[in-house]
């Protein structure tokens, strides 16, 4: 009786892994694959939103090439990265390395650094819209104090930093949980082993929790530029759906929103942006893990 | 903690694929005919309006069946947020509904696609009963047809803030009526306010040029032509206003809803609106309302802005006559004016603005403001072209605002900003 049942059970080994699989790969496949696929053949035809395209071959990556507004994108995209990652970086670990004592109060402490991440994006965009407009409390406060009103929201540049600004905000608490499970993990002894040979707080901090928390950070480091390549939303509440004064905070998402969505779409077009928006990105991920791996050898 | 090439592969892909939605197209066509008879279910598509109009539509919707029994109308409702996007998701999936309430930007990529029918093969003995105007309103140029029942207009008056006209030396009673006295106005709003006052919030938009009397497009719809001389001259006097601050620094980047909430704090002086934002000054800015100043849209052509709004019948749907005849339904005369009694909108069909709701006074704003935009919508125009697009609109605004900045001459910003649209247009198809 065992035995048969042994066998009934070997019998199905096979399938029963991919029975199991199913469900995750049928909505990986749905969501995932096939809108990548998708995109991937729609970038090399003209493709428009009612009008089904034609094979232009690179025609769309060579306008690309040509178009001001994805130079534009890959500007400020590029440089999102650049201002919002270190800080991404850094910031999160002095927060968990704060609220990692255990004393009393220090959980409102870190329900407060948290509550961000749980906000909508759209509600956080509005807030920081009333607060940074021209007769918004920033500038009330600036002018009070005899600085004068500063455009944050009409100063191409300026727009740009505040919209990194509430991304580094958003994402704290959010990476700051990342570093707080690390943090965890670095024994005790060896802070205790620097104390007694006579490090102090800093430099403990350098020799002891960065190289214990150094692949989160490398992890944190890839997954922030990641998000911050792709940046869509804060930019979008922030400088509006024309990308800013002249167009001149667009990202390339947006660009990508912009160009292939609507009856008018130019779906073609559009793939062919999302595709240099992905190999960018997977661009940025090797890098990062070159950059890991250099450290580790 | 190490973390794998593989991994890290897994994760971009992951983070990234999903960037990759785009949509299917449909290939255009379906018969114009819509005889028959009028039975069978169809869906009914409108634009955000379940949350204040459920009892209208759910009325509407018992008495169409009633009168046609056999009928049977689903009535399906889309928020305003995404409302194009979603049309273009089930217009490429081929899941238009039967009946849909649309603008005449949205109307003309379906038609050329196949998908709006055409009213003057399928229904042309209901034209008469709308406002010539109108009745075009959903008309392609270099297309024949008309895509859509018009349903419901609306204009609206250029409201101002007295308290600001009078701090600023002016004749509160006397608001501008002419582009040069609104010129001269807001530049010394914005001087006496050492420019913490602005007069406009927005930047020029294609209907503002079609206001001033630009000619925006071609006859045969193959190209724009609001570079002129006369553009030129509406963005040179934006430039200077703009530079003295009488045009709000943050107009580059405002929306409606923004210049609106500025109007509101008494940051800008004068915004246009409705009737329907008299009832938002005196709950949202009592004081505000109390200085409320009220006067006619400014144009050099003589004919106000117009907005339409229509209900298009799907041509690939399967039951054309109950479609056609329930979008009628909605947009006939008598429907149209129950609606406009329940909202501060205007029929579009013919005899409906002479009504005594629509010409007569009884000593309110309300009705002040309602007389006025029945009378002036008689000869009111829709100026933004149906081919104008979403992208086109942004490329225009773009390039305004390169010109305020002072990047680029007026000219050389219209100049691209023609060459720009032009290259959508024909992109378009």
């Amino acid at each position: 009786m065992a035995l048969s049942g042994i066998s009934r059970v070997r019998r199905q080994l096979p399938t029963s892994p991919w029975l199991f699989a199913a469900p995750g790969l049928l909505v990986t496949g749905a969501f995932v694959l096939y809108p990548f696929v998708s995109t991937l053949v729609n970038s090399f035809t003209d493709r428009r939103t009612l009008i089904p395209g034609r094979f232009v071959g690179l025609a769309n990556f060579r306008e690309l090439l040509h178009d001001d507004m994805f130079w534009t994108g890959l500007r400020n995209s590029t440089l999102y990265v650049l201002g919002v990652v270190p800080l991404l970086v850094v910031l999160p670990l002095l927060l968990a390395l704060l609220v990692q004592k255990n004393i009393p109060g220090i959980t409102f402490f870190r329900s407060a650094f948290y509550t961000p991440v749980v906000a909508s994006i759209v509600v956080v965009g509005l807030i920081w819209v009333w607060l940074l407009d021209d007769r918004g409390l920033v500038n009330a406060v600036l002018e009070t104090v005899g600085v004068g009103r500063v455009g944050f929201l009409s100063d191409q540049w300026l727009l740009l930093m505040s919209a990194m600004a509430v991304t580094v905000w958003k994402g704290l608490g959010y990476y700051m949980i990342i570093y707080l499970a690390a943090l965890g993990n670095v024994p005790r002894e060896l802070h205790e082993a620097a104390a007694v040979d006579g490090a102090g707080a800093v430099r403990r901090f350098l020799s002891v929790t960065v190289p214990a928390v150094r692949s989160t950070m490398v992890l944190v480091g890839a997954l922030s530029s990641v998000a911050a390549f792709k940046v869509f939303s804060e930019v979008y509440l922030l400088a509006g759906p024309s990308g800013g004064p002249a167009g001149e905070d667009t990202t390339l998402v947006m660009l990508v929103q912009r160009t292939g969505t609507g009856l008018t779409g130019r779906v073609g077009y559009a793939s062919a942006l999302s595709v240099v928006v992905f190999a960018v990105t997977v661009a940025l991920m090797l890098l990062v893990l070159r950059a890991d791996r250099k450290e580790d050898s | 903690m190490r973390i794998s090439r593989r991994a890290f592969a897994a994760a971009a892909v992951a983070v990234v694929l999903p960037l990759s939605a785009c949509g299917s197209g449909g290939e255009g066509g379906g018969s114009g005919d819509a005889s028959g008879k009028v039975e069978g279910g169809i869906t009914f598509q409108t634009w955000n309006l379940r949350a204040n109009f459920k009892p209208y539509f759910e009325g509407l919707i018992a008495e169409f069946e009633k009168k046609n029994p056999g009928t049977h109308v689903k009535w399906v409702d889309q928020p305003a947020e995404g409302y194009a996007d979603k049309i273009s998701a089930d217009a490429a999936g081929g899941t238009l509904p039967d009946v849909v309430n649309v603008s005449p930007d949205l109307v003309a990529p379906l038609a050329k696609a196949g998908l709006a029918l055409d009213l003057d093969k399928a229904a042309p003995q209901y034209e008469k009963e709308y406002l010539p105007g109108a009745w075009a309103g959903h008309r392609i140029p270099g297309q024949p047809g008309t895509y859509a029942f018009p349903w419901y207009l609306n204009t609206g008056p250029l409201f101002y803030n007295k308290s600001l006209f009078k701090k600023a030396g002016l004749d509160a009673e006397k608001p501008p009526t002419t582009y040069d006295d609104l010129f001269a106005d807001a530049l010394q709003l914005a001087k006496k306010s050492g420019g913490k006052v602005a007069t406009l919030a927005n930047v020029p938009t294609i209907e503002d040029f079609g206001r001033y009397g630009v000619p925006l497009m071609n006859k045969e719809g193959t190209g724009f032509t609001f570079n002129d001389a006369k553009g030129v001259e509406l963005l040179t006097q934006y430039k200077e206003l703009y530079d003295a601050k009488a045009l709000d620094p943050q107009a580059l980047t405002a929306t409606p809803e923004s210049s609106g909430k500025k109007f509101l704090t008494g940051a800008v002086a004068m915004n246009p609106g409705s009737a329907l934002d008299l009832g938002n000054f005196k709950k949202q800015a009592p004081s505000l309302y109390k200085n409320i100043g009220i006067t006619d849209q400014i144009t050099s052509t003589g004919h106000v802005n117009m907005y339409v709004m229509g209900v298009m019948v799907n041509a690939q749907s399967k039951r054309k006559p109950a479609a056609v005849a329930f979008a009628h339904f909605v947009t006939d005369a008598a429907h149209q004016m129950s609606f406009a009694k329940k909202v501060a909108i205007f029929p579009s069909t013919a005899g409906s603005l002479d009504d005594p709701y629509f010409t007569k006074e009884d000593g309110t704003d309300e009705t002040r403001v309602r007389v006025a935009a029945a009378k002036s919508l008689k000869t009111a125009v829709n100026y933004t072209p149906v081919l104008f697009s979403e992208q086109m609109k942004i490329a225009l605004r773009n390039e305004v605002a390169k010109a305020l900045q002072g990047k680029q001459s007026p000219e050389e910003a219209l100049d691209n900003a023609v060459k720009e649209c032009d290259r959508l247009l024909t992109q378009q198809g």
